[in-house]
């Protein structure tokens, strides 16, 4: 059913390696790497061009990896694009507007993102609509939420929030004056959820959930509990972006966001996430994020018109979904040869 | 798109029925959405105007679409509402002239005095027998801030254009680039793909890596007030603060606090609260006493905040007019 939950690695035969989920999205980071690299010279290899990407990948992958988890699981969340904006207008109405504490706003914005989540993981779970439905639902719901309360609360659609040094410090500034902290958070983000997909029980669950729902179910795990779950740090984690970028930018404004519904669905399907659920590592979410952010940024050092980006974007998703086919055709050949 | 034109016709319905048979001169604003921040400060200046045609015995009565989805019909459709509702005079904005040419070519025809604001150009007015525009132009607009810049003596000039494509974000980086030009300078234009729109870090990325490519970069326009904020920290991360000065379109409290700060050049403004204003006083001075404002093409922008007079725009913010 699902191809690395047998985590006993035995030596580094090609049929391991090809077995990997995310050995074709490696192969498709080298290659994007190394084109930029030669289109985009020292600038790009250097400091600048890493910071540059990297700090375009944190945003992404901090979201990019719970929906990752969700589309193992076989399920998706497009209400993200617009948590980002209703967490950082809470956080901006309740520090920024109000004056009260900045914990208590982060708290609130945050809180927003957990509320969103239970929200879709208690319809997906209580109802048979489809959750693609479901968060595009809980999306529009959810804007239209953020613009009437900014409106109505705040008189206007953009709030403004100057962060104290500390918070500054931990959620929006910029080391060496480049690298912003967020991609220390996408590291942390990554961990925690390598450890919960790779280490924990609940790992397994989320695959067997993406395998077959009812089998799941059937084998005694929580599908109900874990699908909430899933959601509401789906929800926490398109939140906590939006406090980070809010702590960076200094205003929030109610129509940003959108961008990050496809960018962290095509950086977990350039990562090798299987799109009918069950198949996918954490290692290939975040390779998936990073190629994603090196063809983004690399054309700006390439100088080739920025659009030819989108189009180098759209053929790497369509390679990526072929490969996974064939690395996995091949994954299966292996696996039965050896059985 | 059926139920929102439905919905929009209701609620514009319910809000003219109460003001429509007044004595004096009845007054209909079609305008944007009323808590779009851009808008409510022309609905404001439309509403203070107002004062004097209710002191009169007139009404000024707001007409704005739900939502912006399906803008040039909902917009004509709004237009006709104001003449069923019997209007002594009507503003509106030509947004869309193919769906809106009709519906305002349907005002002239019925003899009402008609003032095209905010969108269209003196063009419009010209076309459809209008008596007047009272607007901003997109192109002066971004020619103020090229100007501006090149008169402070930066010559080498960027346009960030997250929209591209859309004709009057196009007409803010050509007027960019020719006001510079006349300044002496040279501009060009960064085009960012469809994936950065609305995305602060992918705006302020990009700028960035635009400036370590292009380092002779010395001048930035920013099509609107949240990408001016990201064109911002762009330049810092470049470490470029001070040697690229950036203005911007439109402004909102982060960007007066960035120019009191000297991290922004300048903010171009096309003064909203202005549009609603003169266009209402003209009408209902007209529809009172037949006087007329023989100037034509009112100019309401570009209206160019620095340093020098940041503190009373932050004034006019206090107050709901800016």
């Amino acid at each position: 059913m699902s191809l690395n939950t047998d985590r006993q690695s035995s030596g580094m035969s090609f049929g391991n390696l090809a077995r990997r989920p995310e050995a074709g999205s490696f192969v498709g980071l080298v290659l994007v790497y190394a084109f930029f690299a030669i289109m985009g010279g020292a600038v790009f290899m250097g400091a600048p061009g890493w910071s540059s990407w990297l700090n375009i990948a944190a945003e992404v992958g901090i979201v990019a990896l719970p929906v990752g988890l969700l589309m193992i699981a076989g399920e998706l969340d497009i209400s993200v694009g617009s948590v980002i904006p209703a967490s950082q207008m809470t956080t901006a109405i309740v520090s920024g507007y109000f004056g009260l504490p900045v914990l208590l706003g982060i708290g609130c914005g945050l809180g927003v993102g957990l509320l969103v989540g239970f929200v879709n993981g208690y319809l997906v779970t209580r109802t048979t609509i489809p959750s693609l439905i479901i968060t595009i639902g809980t999306m529009f719901a959810v804007m239209g939420l953020t613009l009437g309360f900014a409106v109505l609360i705040a008189g206007s659609t953009s709030v403004f929030l100057v962060p104290g040094p500390a918070t500054k410090l931990i959620l929006g500034t910029f080391l060496l004056g480049m690298f912003n902290v967020s991609i220390f958070w996408w590291v942390a983000f990554a961990v925690c959820v390598f450890y919960l997909l790779h280490v924990s029980p609940a790992g397994n669950w989320v695959f067997a959930l993406g395998g077959d729902r009812e089998s799941a179910r059937n084998a005694g795990i929580p599908t109900s509990r874990l699908t909430i779950g899933l959601y509401m740090l789906s929800g926490f984690a398109a939140a906590f972006v939006g406090v980070l970028q809010l702590m960076t930018y200094q205003n929030a404004q109610v129509a940003t966001g959108q961008s990050f519904i496809f960018n962290s669905i095509m950086c977990v399907v350039i990562g090798g996430v299987l799109l009918t659920g069950g198949s996918g590592s954490v290692i290939g979410i975040v390779i998936g994020t990073a190629t994603f952010a090196i063809v983004n940024q690399g054309v700006f050092f390439s100088g080739l018109d920025p659009n030819v980006g989108s189009v180098i974007i759209g053929v790497l998703l369509l390679a990526a979904v072929l490969s996974n086919d064939g690395f996995r055709a091949l994954a299966l050949k292996y696996s039965t040869r050896k059985g | 798109m059926k139920l929102t034109k439905i919905l929009a016709t209701t609620a514009a319905l319910a809000i003219a029925a109460s003001t429509a048979y007044a004595e004096g001169a009845n007054i209909f604003v079609i305008g944007g959405k009323p808590d779009d921040p851009f808008w409510s400060r022309v609905k404001k200046g439309a509403e203070d105007a107002g004062k004097v045609a209710e002191a009169q015995g007139g009404s000024v009565t707001w007409l704005g679409p739900q939502n912006y989805d399906n803008l040039g019909p909902d917009a004509a459709e709004l237009i006709r509402q104001a003449i069923d509702q019997k209007a002594d005079a009507i503003v509106g904005p030509d947004w869309v002239p193919e769906a809106m040419d009709p519906a305002f070519q349907a005002v002239v025809d019925a003899g009402i005095p008609l003032v095209i604001y905010n969108a269209g150009g003196i063009e419009a007015a010209d076309r459809l027998g209008a008596m007047n525009y009272v607007g901003a132009v997109d192109y002066k607009s971004g020619y103020a801030g090229g100007e501006y810049l090149g008169n402070a003596g930066h010559k080498n000039g960027a346009c960030v254009n997250t929209l591209p494509g859309a004709a009057n974000i196009e007409a803010f980086c050509n007027g960019f680039n020719d006001g510079l030009g006349a300044a002496g300078g040279t501009g060009s234009t960064l085009q960012l793909p469809a994936t950065a729109f609305g995305d602060a870090t992918a705006v302020a990325q990009a700028v960035r890596a635009h400036l370590l490519q292009n380092p002779d970069i010395d001048a930035m326009f920013a099509i609107g007030d949240g990408d001016t904020n990201a064109t911002v920290s762009g330049i810092a991360q470049a470490g470029k603060t001070g040697q690229v000065h950036v203005c911007g379109m439109n402004f909102n409290d982060s960007i007066l606090a960035n120019i009191q700060a000297g991290t922004q050049a300048c903010a171009i403004d096309q003064q909203g609260y202005q549009q609603g204003f003169f266009a209402v006083s003209i009408l209902n001075n007209f529809v009172n006493y037949g006087v007329t404002i023989p100037t034509r093409e009112i100019l309401t922008g570009p209206g160019v905040i620095d340093a020098s007079n940041v503190e009373l725009v932050i004034e006019g913010v206090k107050a709901g007019a800016r």
